[in-house]
């Protein structure tokens, strides 16, 4: 039965590989989209109110700036990496894409990625308005390599109205992680399946992110200063844990959410008292009377009521000088104060320039179209450092989701979660 | 005579080998040699590394219960929907009121999306608010976790894609009930068989074909099941739901570690290829083929 | 005799022991009893349409709650025009219509002449082919679809325009010839038997002649369900489109429905209201051929054999 292995199949075998090796090797020659000399594209994931501000800013633009065409192609974010890898691989980067900050210490690895340091320190950029926690997730070792597109943070959502029928005091902007605890324990209510609180555990960065702003508050850190070894395994990281594992365990208050989706709906359906989330889920949540609050603090600590965010990066792919001028142009003009004014009013998203937030009347203006929001903007200056800005945080952010999840299902002890899970990240580390 | 022969095959095959072989087969060939790579789709270098993705990959943990998972549910995949739709199909194989209604129903489950999919069975088998385990405390089982735990997680996801996957095997096994001869029934029904004899002893082995042709199938896309999993658990909790497609996906997409993907990718082409061969071994001496 | 292909009432007619069967049915239902068998599981299958149907006429808040509303208080037609004119909806529905139907016509034809080839004819590197195209199916999309981008681009560039980045003929390209079509028919052939082709063979008609004029007519089903099934593949393809395509006006359904969901937020009435615009040709073209599932006993010829 072997006679048919070798003579027919060597030859095209042969000549596959072949072909395959010239793929292989060809596919970085550079060609592009988006058509003729200095018309642009991007790639954006704009949906609802987010899109038709987008498109308004970007007819703005080519109706002040005759002859500079530019076209926008919506790809949903979960999937931009997929098609911006292959699209760069096989050399047919788009112009301008919308980017998760945290892909940036990867996606600055791309040879096609404009290098933008000299650019934001032109006259009239003003990079030091952007937000520190922008900056901070824009630039990789020193290179810029994006204009911040997008920025939020984390604070509590409470239901003003779970909240009174119990007898609690809403929470105030010293509270603490105790309070907090005290009051998810309150509110919960087995009978009519009502939560305190809510914490999704896909084991995502979304599940990590939200415990390292505890983390941070605690005092932690979640590597050593030259970044060459974990440190989270410390007093703080125990005591963030035990805030969770004491919620989610103990008290049963926690509402464990494995899909990233459902948590939202079931607040908006008056199921749970309290939510750390970001401003992005206010729209989702018509149905409630809700207030914004700090996130709480750990007492004795240097922490405070800090808290994380979670920027994203317009990144500017090379396709020839004339294009990348031109997609430099439109990212200046759509990252100036009066663009970004606009958007904020017109979304509810947050400004991404301190100037603009800052400025007298815009929080009322958005508040009055979106309650709270404006919370979540002052939130900002609570903002003080980002996460890790290097390639292997993602394998180290896949390492304390695991270890995070362990504890909330009740799998592991926290101490012995943490050891374990500080010795994987430090051979992560180690392996370079 | 022979020769002819040889140049009709060829001349019938050639224009849909082509396509295969080039949307499908050059980029087999390409991703075997970027698992001997160390790739991450960012910078065009990709030195040789010779077998250290595959080394890696015997040394990784999640590889070895992304096996296990995926083995597991393909176990209990193929075989429960090939009988949920076969029993289905021989419901829906006469002429009786509503039939096309019915038939359609079945196919329909192939045509909604999977992320409606998804959402609806993330609700039924929500821990506190999920139908599933309202039904169970009517019977007395206290609520389960089901997504939520890991020991039950992937048999959850076994459930949604039955579902998924039923309108395909009705369709398949009717289209193959039609080949079953009036002539053949009534004479075993002459013959004093019940309606079960004749089932097993002269309809099964005839849909053998089409038995075979689902087992295969089914078990190369259970292998490589990725839809659900992305959209309902990704992956976990604690990786109870990582299969070896999605535990590529990871590795690809988000690990940005290509050429080790590339490698997981060919050692499951290779699994699926010993699978489905010893499938068609199997097949060939349990089908009947009138022919 | 009955052209019903098989008992109806749950137990053979006409046979010897129809006494005993008789005597044991003492009531009958007014109805087939397998409706009582169908019925409950068709409702089992389409529960998540009843979801989907129900969503796309709500208003957005009341689609964001969770347990989800299956009585809404207010219904929203308004969200299908919405939905509409939200993208270009109608230059993605003639885009989509173009590829499905492109794509199943190429199939009819080249996965018939390839499974005819590899079921009936005898020819050096047949297995080796067979394993070929099989072991196509092997390999996940993520993995492949670099690969496949770049021989699209090169052909766009190189060979016809039409069929390279960002073109409808991208699409429809690559799946021309399924790997599914060529292994389905070709077993579904293996199970005719060969009297009939052998019979025209000696009445000297040609290999693509016994195909068209014998072969095919008796595979009717089979090509039935080919088409129900590349259809409906090609309708919902989601990830080759979103790769290859570069531009709003080449998009397909499947992209243009995900322009409803956000990073964080999804427009659900939107979604779903555009997801059962969707379903409706994919449905139609089904319920059209399922008729030719079920043929007639006339048909087969098999009477008297």
């Amino acid at each position: 039965m072997r006679r048919w292995l070798r003579v027919p199949l060597a030859g095209p075998l042969a000549a596959v590989t072949v072909v395959a090796l010239g793929l292989a090797a060809c596919g970085t020659d550079s060609g592009g989209t988006g058509g003729g000399s200095g018309a642009i594209q991007i790639w954006e994931g704009y949906t609802g109110a987010e899109a038709k501000a987008f498109a308004h800013l970007m007819a703005q633009y080519q109706a002040e700036h005759p002859g500079q065409k530019v076209s926008s192609l919506f790809v949903s974010n979960d999937n931009t990496l997929q098609k911006v890898l292959t699209a760069v691989r096989g050399g047919s980067p788009p112009d301008i894409a919308y980017l998760f900050g945290s892909w940036a210490p990867n996606v600055a690895q791309i040879p096609q990625v404009v290098d933008l340091t000299r650019v934001v320190q032109r006259p009239g950029v003003n990079w030091g308005d952007f937000w520190v926690g922008e900056r901070a997730v824009a630039t990789v070792k020193g290179k810029v390599i994006g204009v911040p597109a997008l920025v939020d943070n984390l604070a509590v959502v409470y239901n003003k109205t779970l909240f009174a029928n119990a007898g609690l005091q809403p929470p105030g902007p010293g509270w603490t992680w105790q309070q907090f605890q005290a009051d998810a324990k309150k509110l919960t209510n087995p009978a009519i399946r009502q939560y305190g609180t809510a914490y999704v555990t896909p084991g995502s960065e979304d599940t990590v992110w939200h415990w390292e702003a505890l983390l941070w508050e605690a005092g932690g850190q979640l590597l050593s200063a030259d970044g060459k070894k974990a440190a989270f395994d410390s007093p703080a990281g125990l005591a963030s844990l035990n805030t969770l594992r004491a919620m989610s365990v103990t008290d049963k208050s926690m509402y464990l959410d494995p899909t990233d989706s459902a948590y939202a709906n079931l607040f908006n359906s008056g199921k749970i008292g309290m939510l750390v989330t970001g401003p992005w889920d206010l729209s989702g949540f018509p149905n409630v009377h809700y207030g914004v609050q700090v996130m709480p603090s750990y007492p004795g600590t240097s922490g405070g009521h800090q808290t994380i965010s979670g920027p994203d990066n317009w990144v500017i792919f090379n396709n020839g000088a004339a294009r990348a001028a031109a997609a430099e142009k439109f990212i200046l003009w759509l990252t100036a104060p009066a663009q970004i004014r606009y958007f904020s009013l017109h979304t509810g998203d947050l400004p991404t320039r301190q100037s603009v937030g800052n400025a007298a009347g815009l929080s009322q203006q958005m508040n009055t179209a979106l309650p709270g929001v404006s919370t979540f903007t002052a939130n900002l200056a609570y903002v003080r450092q980002a996460r890790p800005q290097i390639p292997q945080y993602p394998k180290i952010s896949q390492i304390l989701g695991t270890m995070i999840v362990s504890v909330l299902l009740g799998k592991s002890q926290p101490q012995a979660a943490l050891s374990s899970a500080a010795q994987q990240v430090n051979q992560v580390l180690a392996a370079g | 005579m022979v020769a002819s022969e040889q140049f009709t095959g060829w001349a019938f095959v050639t224009p849909g080998a082509v396509i295969i072989v080039l949307f499908g087969a050059v980029p087999i060939v390409w991703s075997a040699l970027m698992s001997f790579q160390r790739s991450n789709l960012l910078t065009p270098s990709t030195p040789f590394a010779g077998l250290k993705n595959y080394r890696q990959m015997v040394h990784d943990p999640i590889v070895v219960q992304a096996i296990q998972h995926t083995l597991i549910y393909t176990a209990l995949f193929v075989p429960g929907t090939m009988i949920v739709g076969l029993f289905l199909a021989v419901a829906m194989n006469r002429k009786i009121r509503f039939i096309s209604l019915y038939r359609t129903a079945a196919y329909a489950t192939m045509a909604i999306s999977t992320i409606s999919e998804a959402i609806v069975f993330i609700w039924l088998f929500d821990p506190s608010y999920g139908i599933v385990n309202y039904l169970l405390s009517l019977i007395g089982v206290p609520p389960q976790q089901f997504l939520n735990s890991p020991s039950q997680a992937l048999y959850v996801i076994v459930v949604m894609t039955i579902w998924g996957w039923t309108g395909f095997a009705v369709v398949i096994y009717l289209a193959a009930l039609q080949g079953v001869p009036q002539v053949l029934l009534e004479a075993a029904a002459i013959d004093g068989a019940g309606p079960w004899r004749t089932f097993r002893r002269v309809t099964l082995p005839l849909l053998s074909p089409a038995s075979l042709f689902l087992a295969v199938w089914l078990t190369i896309n259970a292998l490589q099941l990725f839809d659900e999993v992305y959209l309902s658990t990704q992956g976990g909790p604690l990786n109870a739901t990582t299969v070896l497609v999605y535990y590529l996906y990871n590795q690809a997409f988000q690990q940005f570690n290509f050429g080790y993907a590339s490698a997981i990718a060919y050692f499951l082409f290779l699994v699926i290829i010993v699978i489905t061969v010893i499938q068609f071994r199997v097949g060939r001496r349990l089908t009947y083929y009138r022919s | 005799m009955t052209a019903t292909s098989a008992p109806a009432r749950g137990g053979v007619q006409a046979s010897a022991g129809g006494g005993v069967q008789r005597a044991r049915r003492r009531w009958r239902l007014p109805f087939s009893p397998w409706h009582l068998v169908l019925a409950p599981a068709t409702l089992v299958l389409i529960f998540p349409f009843i979801w989907l149907l129900v969503t796309s006429v709500e208003t957005p808040s009341e689609a964001l709650r969770f347990p989800p509303v299956l009585a809404p208080h207010v219904l929203r037609f308004a969200n299908y025009p919405d939905a509409l004119s939200s993208a270009p909806f109608g230059r993605f529905f003639v885009n989509s219509t173009v590829v499905a139907v492109g794509t199943v016509l190429c199939n009819l034809v080249l996965c018939s002449l390839a499974g005819y080839a590899l079921a009936r004819f005898r020819f050096l590197g047949r297995s080796v082919l067979f394993v070929v195209i099989m072991a196509t199916l092997m390999v996940p999309f993520q993995v492949t679809m670099i690969p496949q981008f770049i021989i699209t681009k090169w052909l766009g560039v190189h060979v016809l325009a039409a069929v390279g980045i960002n073109h409808i003929g991208a699409l429809i390209l690559p799946n021309a010839a399924t790997a599914f079509g060529i292994f389905f028919l070709r077993q579904f052939f293996r199970t005719l038997p060969l009297e009939y082709e052998e019979a025209a063979r000696v009445d000297g008609a040609s290999r693509l002649t016994v195909l068209v004029r014998i072969v095919l007519p008796l595979a009717a089903p089979a090509l039935a369900t080919l088409t129900a099934l590349t259809f409906l593949d090609s309708w919902n393809n989601f990830l080759w489109p979103l790769i290859a395509i570069t531009s709003t006006n080449q998009m397909t359904l499947p992209l243009g429905l995900a322009t409803f969901q956000g990073a964080h937020a999804t427009e659900w009435p939107l979604l779903m209201a555009g997801n059962v615009m969707s379903l409706v040709p994919m449905l139609a073209i089904f319920f059209l051929a399922q008729r030719y599932f079920i043929r007639s006993v006339a048909a087969t010829g098999l009477a008297g054999t």
